[in-house]
């Protein structure tokens, strides 16, 4: 490296916190600000390896002082593309921590770093951790030719730091939430459900997200970086089955194998035939209403009862499980905002009932058209009723139902009688996190008809 | 090492949690963590701190605002953060507060990355002390994973015995592992002591200490001053310490 560092920098000093107590500086963090940026640029605008400090740096601070902080690290290589620079941008936080008597948390414009006492004893500046991070970055990437650290530390230059980073954060975003399951090639599972959903397995790609919305693509990939033998596993996509639907020729393999073959198919998009699996903790549920061809949904913070009569949380508990159920799906509030939201049904031109709250929630990935066509608690509290708003706000399903209605309206009444009852099932598989599978089960049917050539009930092996 | 005290309520429990942590943070060497895992317990207050935020409530913000954090930004990088956050730091320890248990949604994913941020944590400490509720709940979800000493904390009663009987039985059914496992006596008077140390044999618990009735507790928590700052010599302060160096060794 030819200068010196201070302090050790290696892979055991991850992890590592600097108590208050030990504590030389504390830089940007809650009681601060500060933020950090990675940019490729042309080679012209890196003088490679220059480190520079715009402010005071360690050894001009105060002991105990807070200071503000901003990071701009620029790299030019002829392979390289802006969209690395979020993932060389992440690396930074792990590539801070393994400098010893450094603390880095989190990333972009919500940093918290500290220096310890001993560390700035030993003479650690800024300056040295800039040469550090140099080198790291160009021995962990090659493509990276020329790379160049600035720190802020001086108020107005972390102000305009800030503002700058913040203006490339949006532009970033917005391309990531472009990003769709055909722009990538590894999708992700996670298992970490199965204890109380022992054939739940969770397909996450970009376009759905965990049904607990709490893993999503992005996460996967940083959590299996992170914990490669963990629950979160990568899922190779394979071959694309139906791209409508929502079907992958890996997530089949992985799921039929996670499973014990217990689940064969999974359509991502698609509420019927193939539906995914629900865990128990989904966020919000999918359900399809066969008296009005459409499809309704409740969230979990909604405590009334849905068009069938029922609340959320009975509905969860025949849902959950680890079960495909036909017309029933457990997601994430996230996949609502997906552009692949249910496409294969219809996405939101299908979607004829949601609590008011949530649908204040997703207003903005609602299409415009849609907004005043999908009924609320207050508009619909029955069939009946939301059979008759819908037809009054002319909803897309409203064509087909009156199509369908004319020829054999009492043949469709009679079918309709078994889906109806299927809200009495209660299994009570949700909630509790008990390891293995439900051992009891009740079934109750009530002015039931169920026709069928033949049911078989078996032990599971 | 991690040093988790547990017993029924109001057997004196976060005393002796609270008095383990400043028999540990007085000889500054060491640093120390002190975890509060008992949403009906004191711990701050007997540790004259004050929580601003909880670990519960990071958790439930987090969960309420996570489809709205952009895309390419680690939740479990800010839940890392926001844990720092809600750290209390002081001269000899540093606190935090597990607060109430989950409402009805999901956190497998969210206690699973919490439980891994917080062992991490507690890595940078020479000792973590635990004050658990009874039913062990966040010790068998493993917010916190293996404890090297278990206190169990316990009055005068029978009552209290029994119970202390059955957390020993509550962690090895949830499969908490521990190295030692041992019974603290609280407010034990002469005559009692005798008859205590028997029932404790019969259970198969071995006493580390004894911390007798101490006028200056009783007068501390009825005029709710910190426990932390009893005076140096009340009796109940020094079998405290002499259990700490026991376990310290």
């Amino acid at each position: 490296m030819g200068e010196e560092i201070p302090v050790d920098v290696g892979l055991i000093y991850e992890g590592e916190r600097i108590r208050k107590s030990s504590m030389y500086v504390d830089l940007a963090g809650p009681k601060s600000k500060g933020a950090e940026l990675l940019r490729v640029v042309p080679p012209e605008e890196v003088e490679d390896g220059r480190v520079e400090v715009i402010g005071p740096d360690v050894d001009e601070m105060e002991e105990g002082g807070r200071y503000p902080l901003g990071i701009y690290i620029k790299v030019a290589g002829e392979k390289l593309e802006e969209d690395l620079e979020g993932v060389f941008e992440r690396k930074l936080h792990y590539f801070c921590n393994y400098i010893q008597g450094f603390m880095h948390l989190n990333s972009r414009d919500i940093i918290w770093c500290r220096i310890s006492k001993d560390a700035a004893k030993k003479g650690l500046k800024l300056y040295h951790i800039g040469k550090v991070l140099v080198n790291l970055y160009k021995t962990e990437f090659d493509v990276i030719e020329k790379i160049q650290v600035t720190f802020y530390t001086d108020e107005k230059a972390v102000d305009e730091h800030i503002a700058r980073a913040r203006k490339v954060y949006e532009k970033r975003d917005a391309r990531a939430a472009a990003l769709k399951d055909e722009d990538v090639e590894v999708f992700y599972s996670c298992l970490l459900c199965q204890s109380f959903a022992p054939t739940h397995v969770c397909a996450i790609t970009p376009s759905r997200s965990g049904g607990c919305g709490a893993v999503t693509w992005f996460e996967g990939r940083a959590a299996v970086k992170v914990d490669p033998s963990g629950p979160i596993q990568e899922i190779p996509k394979g071959e694309v089955l139906d791209p409508l639907k929502g079907e992958f020729s890996g997530i089949n393999e992985y799921v039929r194998e996670k499973s014990n073959g217990s689940i064969e198919r999974v359509y991502l998009h698609s509420i019927f035939d193939y539906p995914h699996t629900s865990c128990g903790c989904f966020e919000a549920i999918a359900f399809y209403i066969p008296e009005v061809d459409g499809i309704g949904i409740v969230h979990r913070d909604f405590h009334g009862v849905t068009p069938f009569g029922i609340p959320f949380s009975t509905m969860a508990g025949q849902v959950g499980g680890g079960v495909q159920s036909q017309g029933f799906l457990g997601i994430s509030i996230a996949y609502l905002r997906s552009p692949k939201f249910l496409q294969a049904d219809g996405g939101w031109h299908r979607i004829v009932w949601m609590p008011s709250q949530l649908k204040e929630r997703v207003r903005d990935a609602i299409p415009q058209e849609m907004y005043d066509k999908i009924a609320t608690e207050t508009d619909a509290q029955d069939l009946e009723t939301l059979r008759e708003w819908l037809k009054s706000r002319q909803h897309p399903v409203v064509e087909r139902l009156a199509e369908e209605e004319k020829p054999e309206e009492e043949a469709k009444k009679e079918e309709a009688q078994p889906v109806a009852a299927l809200p009495e099932l209660a299994i009570p598989a949700q909630g509790v996190p008990v390891a293995g599978a439900p051992t009891e089960i009740t079934i109750i049917f009530k002015n039931a008809k169920i026709y069928a050539e033949k049911v078989i009930i078996r032990r599971k092996e | 090492m991690i040093i988790a005290v547990s017993g029924k309520g109001g057997t004196g429990k976060t005393v002796v949690a609270s008095l383990l942590v400043r028999s540990l943070a007085e000889r500054d060497t060491y640093d120390i963590l002190a975890i509060d895992s008992d949403p009906d317990s004191n711990l701050p207050e007997a540790l004259g701190v004050e929580v601003e935020r909880t670990i519960g409530e990071i958790r439930e913000e987090l969960l309420e605002k996570r489809d709205s954090l952009p895309p390419g930004v680690s939740w479990r990088s800010r839940l890392e953060y926001e844990a720092m956050r809600a750290l209390v730091e002081t001269e000899g320890f540093d606190l935090l507060s597990m607060g109430r248990p989950e409402g009805p949604g999901c956190y497998c994913a969210a206690n699973h990355v919490l439980r891994e941020i917080i062992d991490t944590l507690a890595k940078n400490y020479d000792y973590v002390i635990i004050d658990t509720e009874a039913g062990l709940e966040h010790l068998s979800r493993r917010t916190t994973q293996n404890v090297d000493t278990m206190l169990v904390v316990t009055d005068t009663s029978k009552r209290g015995i029994t119970t202390a009987a059955r957390i020993r039985e509550l962690a090895e059914e949830l499969q908490v592992k521990f190295r030692d496992i041992y019974l603290v006596i609280n407010r034990a008077t002469e005559d009692t002591e005798q008859k205590l140390q028997e029932y404790a044999r019969e259970i198969g618990l071995e006493v580390i200490g004894i911390v007798p009735e101490d006028e200056n507790v009783r007068r501390y928590d009825y005029e709710g001053r910190p426990l932390i700052e009893l005076p140096a010599d009340t009796p109940a302060f020094s079998a405290v310490r002499e259990i700490a160096e026991k376990i310290a060794r």
